[in-house]
C-alpha cells in the first residue's frame, strides 16, 4: 500500500536517506521556513501527521525540522490549523542560537531530527 | 543620603473635600500630605517623604483628559519628584482609571518611577496593569492599612531602582511578564495543595492562567446563500475619509455604523482606515483590501449572494478591550438581528 | 496491601580509598574498581572519575544523567530492572538508599551539549544537585562511535555504577526507614471509604535518539499507557535516556525519587487516597497522542479517580500532549493539575506554552527556562567546558570577559523541573 503522507523537510540528510522511500518535499529554507511552508499546505486541506515542534531542542537551537503530512488535501482540518499556528509562534520567539554551525554540530542535528522523524515513521501503523 | 522626594495623587473624596458634588473640582498642588498620604510617609520611615500632593476631582479627569494629565505632570515636575505615587482607589472605578492614566502618563513624560493600587475588578486595573505597577487591594477603604503595607515597600525598591520580584511576592498585580521567584514549598507540594483545593471546591489560584479564550462555536452554516443579506464589520477601523466620529486609533471607545447604499467601490478619496499599529499604507489605498465591499457588490450583482448589507460596523481592534468590544457587538448584532442580516462577514487587519 | 520500605543512608561526603565501602556516612570508592565497570564497555574508550562536592567551586558538564546509588535488600527483583538486573517486577520488600550521594555522567554525544551542575554561587540555587555529593563520570568513546551507540554506552555506564555503589549499603543500618504502603482497588476503598481518590499521571519523554526513557527496559515510545505501582519507580523502574533540554528533563536520579509520588504518599490516608501511577508518553507522531491521552483518561475513570495530577517532560510537542490529558481527563469529571514549566523568552512577555486550553484552570510552574541567569567563575570545571556556548541555553560568546557566563536557566539540569522537584516558580 502507498502511504497517504508525505515529509515535508530542510534536513538534508532526510532527502538523502528517504528519497525514493517515501515523498519527500525539500524546503530550502529554515526551521520557521518549514512550518510556514506546512502551514500553506495545511490551509488547502493536508493534514498533520506529526508534531511540528517534535523534539526538546528548541526551534532555530538546531535549524532542521521535518514533518509528516497528508499527502492530499482533505476537508480543513482546524487541528492541524491550530497546532501549525501555534508552532509558528512558539517558533518565533527563539532567536536563532548558532550562527556560525561548525559541520559536525550541523550534522549532529540532522541526524537527531531524522531520528525523531524516524521515530514518528516506525509508529504509523495505518493511514 | 536625601529623602526620596515622593508626589502622591489622590481624589476628591480622600482629600477629604466632598463626594460625588466636588468630583469636578479642578487639579490642586498642595504641600506635604493629605489624608492617606500620612499613612505612607510612616511606612517610608527615613527613607522617603511625601513631598506634595496632587488632588484632582475624579469627573474633571475623566471629562477633561489631555487638559487634566498635562496640569498634573506639570505639578509633579515642579516637585523634582524622584517618585510618584496614585491611589489606592479600591474600588472607585473613575478613580482608578484617573490613577492608572496619570500613572502610565507621568511614567512616560518624566521617567520617572510611579505605583498605583486599585481592586482587581477595578476597570483601571484591567486597563494599565501591563503598563505600571499596580498592586492589589481590597475593594473597599476598609483595606488602607493593608494596602499601605503592600505598596510602600514596593514603592521605595522601585523609587531605589531595585530590582523587581515576581508579582506574587512584591503583590502588584501580574503584568503579563512571567518572573521566577522561589516558593516556599516544593512544585509537586503546591500541586497536591491546589488539587486538595479544588477537590473541595475552595478557591485556588493558578500559578499560570491560560491565555483568555472566548471561543465561539460556529453557527451552522447558510443554507442559500445565494438569497442571503450579508453584512460587513470589521475591527480594521476601515472608516469614511476624515474618520467622522473620530474612532480611536488604539482602546477604541466606540464603533462606526455607516451606509453604503450604492457605494461600488471603497477608494483611497472615500475610506481610510482609523487602525493604528500597523502599517496603513496599503489600506488606505484601497480600503476594500479590509473591507471587501467591491467583491461582495460583484457578488451581489453576479447573483452569488442575494444582497450586501446596507450599513456597516467598524472599530478598531488595537489594544480595545475585550470587554468594550463585546459591548459593542452586542449592540450592533441586535440591529443586524432586527434587519433580518443573514450572515456576517467579520475582517480584521 | 504492598509495601516497600526505602532505608535511607545518609551520605556526607565521598572519598577516594582502595576499598570501597559505606562507613559513618562516608561512601569509600575505589576509584579502579569504578574505571573497570565502566570500561567493561568496549565503546568506551577512557574514563576519569571524579568527585564534586556542595559548595565546592566546581562545575560539572555537559551533564547526561544523575543516579541516585540504590540496591535491593529484600523482595523480588533488583534495582533498575530490565535493564541492569531481570524484568522482574519490583517495588515490595526493602530498598536502600544512599541518600545525598549521585553519579553523575557526562559526556561530549552530540555537538551541542547540555546541563551545567554548579556546586556553588548563583547555579547551585538553581540544581538540585549542588546538594549532592557527586561522583563523576567522564567518559570519552572509541572513535568513530554513533551517537545511538555513544548515548547508550555512557547512559548503560551510569547504571551500573550507580548499582555497584548502592550495593555497598546493602548491610548497612540506615538513618531512616519510611514504609510506603499501597493498596488493591477494593482494599484502598475499604480502608478510606472517605478520602478523594486521586492518582498521577506521569508523562514520560518518548520522541526519539536523546528524548527516551525505559520502564522496565522498554522503550517508553512503544508503550501504551498503563498503570504502575508507584513504589516501583523507587526500585529504578523508570530510567532517564533523555539527554535534551537539561533544565525540565528528569534525570533518573529524579525518576527514583520521583517528588510526586513522594509528596502524594505524605498525604496518602490523610487526606487522600493515593490510588496509583499513571505513565503515559508523549510521542511525536500525532494518533499516538491521541490513543495515549484517550487511553489516560479512561485509565483514569477506571480507577474512579476524583483528582489527579498530571505532570510532564519537555518542550513543545509534550505541550500538545499535556494539553490534551488535562483536558480528556478534565472532560471525566475529574479534579485536575498540570505541573509544567514555561519559556516565556528572556524577558518573559512571551507565551509561554505552545498549547493552552481552559480545562486546564490549575497549573503549577517550574519557572520560565528563558530567563537569564550569571554563572561566576569557578576554579575548577569537570567534563569540558568548550561546549557550553554549544549547550541549550547558552549563546555565542556568552563567556565574559571575567570569566562569568549568561546561560538561559534551561542550561541548568533539572532547574525547571515538571515533575516539582524544586521551589523555584514563576507568576
Amino acid at each position: 500500500m502507498k502511504p497517504t503522507f508525505k515529509i515535508v523537510t530542510n534536513n538534508p540528510l532526510v532527502v538523502r536517506e528517504l528519497t525514493g522511500q517515501y515523498t519527500v518535499e525539500f524546503v530550502d529554507g529554515t526551521y520557521h521556513d518549514v512550518l510556514v511552508a506546512l502551514r500553506d499546505q495545511i490551509h488547502k486541506g493536508h493534514r498533520l501527521y506529526s508534531h511540528p515542534l517534535s523534539g526538546s531542542v528548541k526551534p532555530n537551537e538546531t535549524p532542521y525540522k521535518s514533518v509528516l503530512i497528508s499527502i492530499k488535501p482533505q476537508s480543513l482540518d482546524m487541528d492541524s490549523v491550530e497546532m501549525i499556528e501555534n508552532s509558528i509562534v512558539t517558533c518565533d520567539k527563539f532567536p536563532v542560537k548558532f550562527p556560525h554551525m561548525p559541520d559536525s554540530m550541523r550534522e549532529d542535528f540532522q541526524v537527531i531530527d531524522a531520528t525523531l522523524l524516524k521515530g514518528a515513521l516506525s509508529q504509523i501503523l495505518f493511514e | 543620603m536625601a529623602k526620596i522626594r515622593v508626589v502622591h495623587y489622590i481624589n476628591q473624596f480622600f482629600a477629604n473635600i466632598g463626594g460625588e458634588e466636588k468630583a469636578d473640582i479642578k487639579p490642586e498642588l498642595r504641600e506635604g500630605v493629605v489624608g492617606p498620604g500620612a499613612a505612607f510617609n510612616q511606612a517610608f520611615g527615613d527613607e522617603a517623604e511625601i513631598v506634595a500632593t496632587v488632588i484632582c476631582g475624579d469627573s474633571y479627569f475623566n471629562e477633561n483628559l489631555e487638559e487634566a494629565k498635562k496640569t498634573v505632570i506639570d505639578m509633579v515636575k515642579s516637585q523634582n519628584a524622584d517618585m510618584f505615587l496614585a491611589g489606592p482607589a479600591f474600588n472607585a472605578g473613575r478613580y482608578g482609571v484617573a490613577c492608572g492614566t496619570i500613572a502610565d502618563a507621568v511614567k512616560k513624560e518624566l521617567g520617572i518611577p510611579v505605583l498605583t493600587g486599585m481592586y482587581v475588578e477595578n476597570p483601571g486595573a484591567d486597563m494599565f496593569k501591563n503598563s505600571v505597577y499596580i498592586v492589589a487591594t481590597k475593594n473597599s477603604a476598609a483595606g488602607m492599612r493593608d494596602a499601605v503595607k503592600k505598596m510602600a515597600p514596593l514603592a521605595l525598591k522601585l523609587a531605589k531602582g531595585e530590582k523587581i520580584g515576581a508579582s506574587a511576592e512584591e503583590g502588584y498585580m501580574p503584568n503579563g511578564v512571567r518572573k521566577n521567584f522561589f516558593d516556599t514549598k516544593r512544585g509537586s507540594a503546591r500541586a497536591i495543595d491546589m488539587l486538595l483545593k479544588k477537590l473541595a471546591g475552595k478557591e485556588f489560584v493558578t500559578e499560570f492562567p491560560m491565555p483568555d479564550f472566548d471561543r465561539v462555536a460556529p453557527n451552522p452554516a447558510v443554507k442559500d446563500i445565494a438569497h442571503a443579506t450579508i453584512a460587513l464589520v470589521t475591527s480594521g477601523g476601515i472608516v469614511p475619509k476624515g474618520n467622522p466620529d473620530h474612532i480611536e486609533s488604539s482602546s477604541a471607545s466606540k464603533y462606526g455604523k455607516y451606509d453604503i447604499e450604492g457605494v461600488m467601490d471603497l477608494t483611497a478619496d472615500t475610506y481610510e482606515t482609523a487602525h493604528g499599529g500597523y502599517d496603513p499604507v496599503y489600506a488606505n489605498e484601497d480600503a476594500d483590501r479590509v473591507l471587501p465591499v467591491d467583491i461582495l457588490r460583484e457578488y451581489e450583482k453576479e447573483g452569488k449572494i442575494g444582497k450586501l448589507h446596507r450599513y456597516f460596523y467598524t472599530t478598531v481592534g488595537n489594544g480595545t478591550a475585550v470587554k468594550s468590544a463585546k459591548g459593542f457587538a452586542d449592540e450592533f448584532s441586535k440591529e443586524l438581528k432586527d434587519a433580518n442580516v443573514d450572515a456576517v462577514i467579520l475582517t480584521s487587519t | 496491601m504492598r509495601k516497600l520500605e526505602v532505608g535511607y543512608i545518609d551520605i556526607h561526603d565521598i572519598q577516594f580509598s582502595n576499598e570501597s565501602k559505606v562507613e559513618n556516612g562516608v561512601l569509600f570508592v575505589d576509584k579502579e574498581a569504578i574505571k573497570k565497570i565502566v570500561l567493561e564497555d568496549e565503546n568506551i574508550k577512557s574514563c576519569e572519575v571524579e568527585i564534586a562536592r556542595p559548595g565546592e567551586s566546581v562545575r560539572i558538564t555537559p551533564v547526561k544523567d544523575v543516579i541516585e546509588p540504590r540496591c535491593k535488600v529484600e523482595g523480588q527483583g533488583g534495582i533498575f530492572p530490565g535493564v541492569i538486573s531481570k524484568v522482574t517486577t519490583v517495588g515490595t520488600g526493602r530498598t536502600h538508599a544512599l541518600r545525598g550521594s549521585a553519579v553523575v555522567t557526562t559526556g561530549k554525544i552530540v555537538g551541542f551539549q547540555e546541563g551545567i551542575i554548579d556546586m556553588t554561587g548563583e547555579g547551585a540555587k538553581y540544581t538540585p544537585f549542588s546538594k549532592t555529593v557527586n561522583l563523576v563520570l567522564v567518559m570519552n568513546p572509541i572513535d568513530g562511535l554513533k551517537q545511538h551507540e555513544h548515548e547508550y554506552a555512557n547512559r548503560m555506564a551510569g547504571l551500573r555504577v550507580a548499582a555497584y555503589l548502592g550495593e555497598l549499603g546493602k548491610s548497612v543500618e540506615p538513618n531512616e526507614v519510611v514504609s510506603y504502603e499501597t493498596y488493591g482497588v477494593k482494599e484502598g476503598m475499604e480502608k478510606y471509604p472517605n478520602l478523594p481518590r486521586v492518582g498521577y499521571v506521569q508523562m514520560l519523554q518518548s520522541q526519539g535518539l536523546m528524548h527516551d526513557t525505559y520502564v522496565y527496559g522498554v522503550d517508553a515510545k512503544k508503550i501504551v499507557p498503563t498503570i504502575i505501582n508507584p513504589t516501583e519507580v523507587m526500585d529504578g523502574a523508570i530510567l532517564s535516556g533523555n539527554c535534551v533540554s537539561s533544565c525540565d528533563k528528569n534525570p533518573t536520579y529524579i525518576h527514583m525519587n520521583n517528588p510526586v509520588v513522594h509528596d502524594l504518599f505524605a498525604q496518602h490516608g490523610k487526606t487522600i487516597n493515593f490510588v496509583g501511577m499513571i505513565i503515559t508518553n508523549e510521542n511525536v507522531y500525532l494518533a499516538d497522542k491521541e490513543r495515549s491521552s484517550n487511553w489516560t483518561a479512561e485509565l483514569c475513570e477506571y480507577l474512579d479517580l476524583d483528582g489527579a495530577i498530571v505532570s510532564q517532560e519537555g518542550f513543545g510537542n509534550p505541550d500538545t500532549d499535556l494539553i490534551m490529558n488535562c483536558k480528556k481527563i478534565s472532560a471525566k469529571g475529574i479534579k485536575t493539575v498540570i505541573i509544567t514549566d514555561e519559556y516565556a523568552g528572556r524577558d518573559g512577555t512571551s507565551q509561554s506554552l505552545a498549547d493552552a486550553d481552559p480545562s486546564a484552570d490549575a497549573v503549577v510552574t517550574g519557572g520560565n527556562a528563558n530567563e537569564l541567569i550569571t554563572l561566576p567563575k569557578l576554579d575548577k570545571v569537570i567534563g569540558d567546558l568548550s561546549p557550553i556556548d554549544k549547550i541549550a541555553g547558552g549563546f555565542e560568546n556568552n563567556v565574559l570577559e571575567d570569566g562569568t557566563i549568561l546561560v538561559e536557566l534551561q542550561a541548568i539540569t533539572g532547574a525547571t523541573s515538571e515533575v516539582g522537584f524544586n521551589c523555584l516558580s514563576a507568576r
